[in-house]
């Protein structure tokens, strides 16, 4: 199926199947995982999608699968938010308001000041 | 091939660092990330600042910005990731988007020229997110006090102004740890 350039420019067209709303502007730190789905239905993807798929059986974020891929950051971020709205892979978002709190500040000091 | 799945997937965190052209930024996150800094490119769109020679009102056009980031693992739940981007008034758009969630920012700052961590600073101080001015210290030692350093930067008091080596892994945690304490403070006085 020759939808790589539609897939580069358009992907919304591509998610008609959309199960849920995904927010297009994932964080680049988000991080993604191929879901059972998406290493099931892998052979079926095309270009991006499968290497995205292939690439996120390791845990990692939107930056990692852009610069391993040498997509820009936005076209990954796109990819990735429509792969998580057809159920290949799962992604993990930054927790809102994790700045203002402080035991979870005061726990990244302690390992960060662990380090040597 | 069916590609087998692992399950840990850790919270991310992030730790912007900013500054211009050439001061360090990408010395500093290899100095402490854990993976060799990876690169990667987003475009924005600006509007470009001259008028041309047959005086055509100025085109947007796109413009292509490295980012380069690495990480830290900070225990099985938490990730840290460190940002680096150049800073100028006209990637704000991307700013925006970069830091929107970020921890704290450390801008660094090259005393020979102090005016390109500017836009940065501002950008921070005006996004209301906690930031820390590190000079980074090239020859070794500073060339201006850090008394005229603060006034040239017209950054209050509440902004921490320390030096550190970009090079150095442990200075750049500390540096780091200057940026976290910053937000730990703004978050138990809030
Ligand atoms: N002597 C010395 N050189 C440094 C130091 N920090 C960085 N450099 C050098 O300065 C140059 C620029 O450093 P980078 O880390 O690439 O700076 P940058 O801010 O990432 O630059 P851009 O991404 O181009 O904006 C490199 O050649 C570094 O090796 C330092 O503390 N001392
Ligand atoms: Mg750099």
């Amino acid at each position: 199926m020759p939808d790589r350039d539609v897939s580069l420019l358009r992907p919304y067209l591509l998610t008609s199947g959309r199960t849920e709303p995904i927010d297009r502007n994932l964080e680049i730190e988000t991080q993604v995982l191929t879901s059972e789905l998406g290493a099931a239905s892998y052979a079926g993807l095309s270009f991006e999608r499968r290497d995205i798929v292939a690439l996120c059986t390791k845990t990692m974020s939107v930056a990692e699968v852009a610069a391993i891929l040498g997509l820009h950051i936005g076209v990954a971020r796109v990819l990735v938010a429509d792969l998580a709205a057809l159920g290949y892979v799962v992604v993990h978002r930054p927790i809102a308001g994790l700045a203002g709190d402080p035991a979870m500040i005061e726990r990244i000091i302690r390992r960060l000041e662990a380090i040597s | 091939m069916k590609p087998s799945v692992e399950s840990r997937t850790p919270t991310p965190v992030k730790i912007i660092i900013a500054g211009g052209f050439g001061v360090g930024k990408t010395t500093a996150v290899s100095s402490i990330s854990e993976i060799t800094p990876l690169r990667t490119e987003a475009a924005i769109t600006t509007a470009s600042e001259d008028v041309d020679r047959t005086g055509h009102v100025p085109e947007k056009t796109t413009t292509t910005v490295a980012l380069d980031f690495g990480c830290i693992t900070i225990d099985d739940d938490i990730k840290l990731y460190l940002f680096g981007t150049p800073g100028q008034d006209r990637f704000g758009f991307m700013w925006r988007d970069l830091a929107r969630g970020a921890l704290g920012a450390l801008v660094i700052v090259d005393t020979r020229r102090i005016d390109e961590c500017y836009p940065a600073v501002d950008y921070f101080e005006k996004a209301g997110l906690p930031f820390v001015v590190a000079v980074n210290l090239f020859e070794g030692r500073l060339s201006h006090a850090v008394a005229d350093i603060r006034w040239a930067l017209a950054i209050g008091d509440h902004v921490p102004l320390i030096t550190f080596d970009a090079r150095a892994k442990l200075s750049v945690r500390d540096a780091l740890l200057t940026v976290l304490r910053t937000t730990l403070e703004r978050a138990t006085s809030q």
